[in-house]
């Protein structure tokens, strides 16, 4: 029984390899189209928002201003995001564990300053491009340090992400005046 | 001399392998491998031959972003500067956020003054009729 591990083993080991650079592929922007993945988020968001009003009614009613009212809705819709990201990405993961790291005193590591003459023969990358880069990673949750290919798949697809939070969120904004302002029941409204 | 896989002493050597190699993707997931002095070099070497391949992948990359900024759409991509589209793209990306700060100060709002549990049913089966 010969068993011919030398061209078996590599072709395994391509496609193992193929494999891993597949599944490290970006992930598809498409999904935050679909019709299905904004009613899963819709339907999360609700539950949140459930749970926000639950808490707000009882606890102490008077420090439920009205701003810190909207900073817990808009916490729990970006977390709500950040779970139907299913971890995929780095914004969603940052945004579920920094929640709770943001409010406490980060220890923040003096960052390190690039020796430039040493790399002054390699300036692919203008200043101008690395500022505005920078400024992306700060706006990008937990993209700060990321360099630029990464940081550029990581925009994208929060991005996407954002447009459809967006267009959830004013469904359900849109349902709720609606029910708010007549108050007969939804079957006399009709489809929406 | 050997490298432990601790915490404290990657710290420090990480800032200077930031300057050897590609970048702090490495910083966030602290595990260095073994054979570190090979790391350095290769770090170095690996430097210069990806920032002259790079700057191609950053224009395709930026390009690829231009497609998903909604001015771009509109004007046909004549925009190809990568500078000012990173500019579009941080601006686009402040824009989204105020929308979902001022949705979610629509909806707390409206969840203020709506108090009954029927209305939010009747929600739910509106969406999941349409």
């Amino acid at each position: 029984m010969t068993i011919s591990n030398g061209d078996g083993d590599s072709a395994a080991k391509d496609g193992r390899r193929e494999r891993k650079r597949k599944r490290r592929a970006e992930p598809s922007l498409v999904k935050w189209k679909t019709e299905g993945e904004q009613k899963t988020y819709s339907s999360k968001l609700i539950e949140a928002l459930r749970r926000v009003r639950r808490s707000s009614a009882t606890g102490a009613a008077s420090a439920a201003t009205d701003h810190s009212r909207s900073r817990a809705v808009r916490e729990a819709a970006d977390r709500a995001l950040a779970a139907a990201a299913r971890g995929r990405t780095r914004w969603s993961r940052a945004i579920l564990c920094g929640r709770t790291l943001k409010r406490r005193v980060l220890p923040r590591a003096g960052r390190p300053k690039p020796v430039g003459p040493a790399r002054a023969a390699e300036r692919s990358k203008p200043p101008a491009l690395k500022t505005k880069a920078r400024v992306l990673g700060r706006l990008v949750p937990g993209c700060r340090k990321l360099p630029l290919p990464s940081l550029l798949e990581e925009v994208s697809d929060y991005i996407a992400a954002l447009e459809m939070q967006i267009r959830a969120m004013s469904v359900i904004a849109e349902a709720l005046s609606a029910v708010g302002g007549a108050p007969s029941p939804a079957q006399t409204e009709g489809p929406m | 001399m050997s490298y432990p896989h601790a915490f404290t002493p990657c710290r420090r050597r990480l800032s200077f392998e930031e300057i050897s190699t590609q970048g702090p993707l490495s910083i966030s997931y602290i595990a260095l491998p073994p054979s570190l002095p090979h790391h350095f070099e290769a770090g170095r070497k690996m430097s210069s031959r990806r920032s002259r391949i790079s700057e191609e992948e950053i224009n395709e990359l930026v390009s690829k972003l231009q497609s998903l900024l909604p001015e771009a759409r509109r004007r046909g991509s004549g925009r190809a500067s990568a500078s000012k589209l990173l500019k579009e793209t941080c601006n686009y990306i402040r824009k989204l956020n105020r929308e979902v700060d001022d949705l979610s100060n629509r909806l707390s709002a409206l969840m203020a003054t709506m108090d009954s549990d029927s209305a939010e049913a009747d929600i739910i089966r509106s969406l999941l009729r349409s």
